[in-house]
């Protein structure tokens, strides 16, 4: 089949769409109920959800650092605001990735548009960086005087062992959750989770679209 | 920054002459009848959203087919459930083609069965140069350079001949 007839052939299909098109009625320029539509694509009720959810934490965890700012341990009140300024900065990194992913120009050609995109989906991946790295003020929040005093070697020996551990696991992940690491196993391990799914996707989709086009290079941190 | 009436007339003038486009690319990223209408709404509030956006330097219809690719391509990447089974467009016309001769049925069936098993850019460079477009018209919708759209078409057609050769059509 020379290359007319493929084209005569593929005109045929067309021919046929159009009959269903007109018949099913699919296309409408309704303004109103597309300008209420682009309003409510803009989020999924999975993410509203998730900074819903980061953002009640961070007021209960905000109002209890205010109300014991004098009272509390130390350990504690370092280890809030930590806990608190990187949850704030993970929000804050993921709604910006969805308002940048939401505004992508998708009258660019096609390649570009799409590596943008992933780019941006796969970025997100700085907010599980972030969240890491709060790890160990999971192990020193509950610190106080009272287990200075009665000093235990062998539970500060654990204690140690497991701060240090969550500090080397944090700062391990927090330098390799990266693009690159994106196809070994402990990568594939730690993201397998469902929510994790479209990010991984989006790495898979960087790879297959440099591999079609490996011209322009793209920002994957 | 175009008022709003103008923009209104310029949107809907925009929809009714490149609705084909739309339902094409829609009709091939999406094997569902319910999909492709979810798919062709996507794609016209996306062309609404980019309208003030507009640029001139370029064909109406080049534009168009970036919006309706890029979105048709993000469409289908987030909802692939694995699923690529294939509806012969036949079965939604049979009423409208019982004059057709068997051997172009068949040969309908076989080039939709390709452009259905190619990857999702695959089909967006299928798509365009089975409507006629030039290589040149191609490389600007997709963003890739004229060589690669040359060499990528000639791979994909030897495939295809290798396929229509092996069911002898």
């Amino acid at each position: 089949m020379n290359e007319n007839e493929l084209k005569d052939l593929w005109k045929s299909t067309n021919e046929k769409l159009d009959h269903i098109r007109l018949t099913g009625n699919a296309i409408t320029a309704d303004l109103t109920r597309l300008k209420i539509e682009s309003g409510l694509s803009a989020m999924k009720p999975n993410k509203i959800f998730a900074l819903l959810l980061g953002f009640v934490w961070v007021i209960f965890v905000d109002t209890i650092l205010l109300h014991h700012w004098e009272s509390a341990s130390p350990f504690f009140i370092v280890s809030a605001i930590i806990q608190v300024l990187s949850t704030k900065i993970a929000m804050g990194i993921y709604v910006y990735h969805l308002i940048l992913i939401h505004n992508t120009d998708m009258s660019e050609p096609v390649i570009n548009s799409q590596k943008k995109l992933a780019g941006l989906r796969a970025s997100t991946l700085w907010a599980a960086r972030i969240l890491f790295l709060q790890l160990p003020v999971w192990t020193i929040f509950y610190w106080n005087d009272a287990m200075f005093k009665d000093a235990n070697t062998i539970l500060w020996g654990l204690q140690a062992i497991v701060t240090l551990l969550f500090t080397g696991v944090a700062i391990w992940l927090f330098i390799n959750i990266r693009y690159e690491n994106c196809n070994k196993k402990w990568f594939r391990f730690v993201f397998g989770k469902k929510e994790w799914q479209p990010i991984i996707k989006a790495m898979d989709q960087l790879n297959h679209l440099e591999k079609y086009d490996p011209g322009e290079e793209v920002n994957k941190e | 920054m175009k008022n709003e009436i103008e923009l209104n007339h310029q949107f809907k003038k925009i929809i009714d002459q490149h609705k084909g486009i739309l339902f094409r690319i829609a009709r091939t990223y999406c094997k569902n009848e319910n999909d492709w209408q979810d798919l062709i709404q996507e794609m016209t509030i996306q062309i609404w959203r980019s309208l003030s956006k507009y640029n001139n330097q370029f064909a109406v219809s080049t534009w168009v087919y970036r919006i309706a690719l890029n979105v048709a391509i993000s469409f289908y990447r987030k909802n692939r459930r694995g699923d690529h089974s294939y509806v012969p467009l036949s079965d939604h016309i049979s009423a409208i083609d019982e004059e057709q001769d068997f051997e172009r049925k068949e040969q309908l069936n076989l080039l939709e069965q390709f452009i259905c098993d190619l990857n999702d850019l695959d089909k967006a460079l299928m798509l365009l140069y089975l409507d006629d477009k030039s290589h040149a018209e191609i490389a600007e919708v997709l963003g890739i350079s004229v060589s690669n759209v040359s060499t990528k078409v000639a791979r994909i057609r030897e495939k295809l001949k290798k396929r229509f050769l092996q069911k002898n059509l």
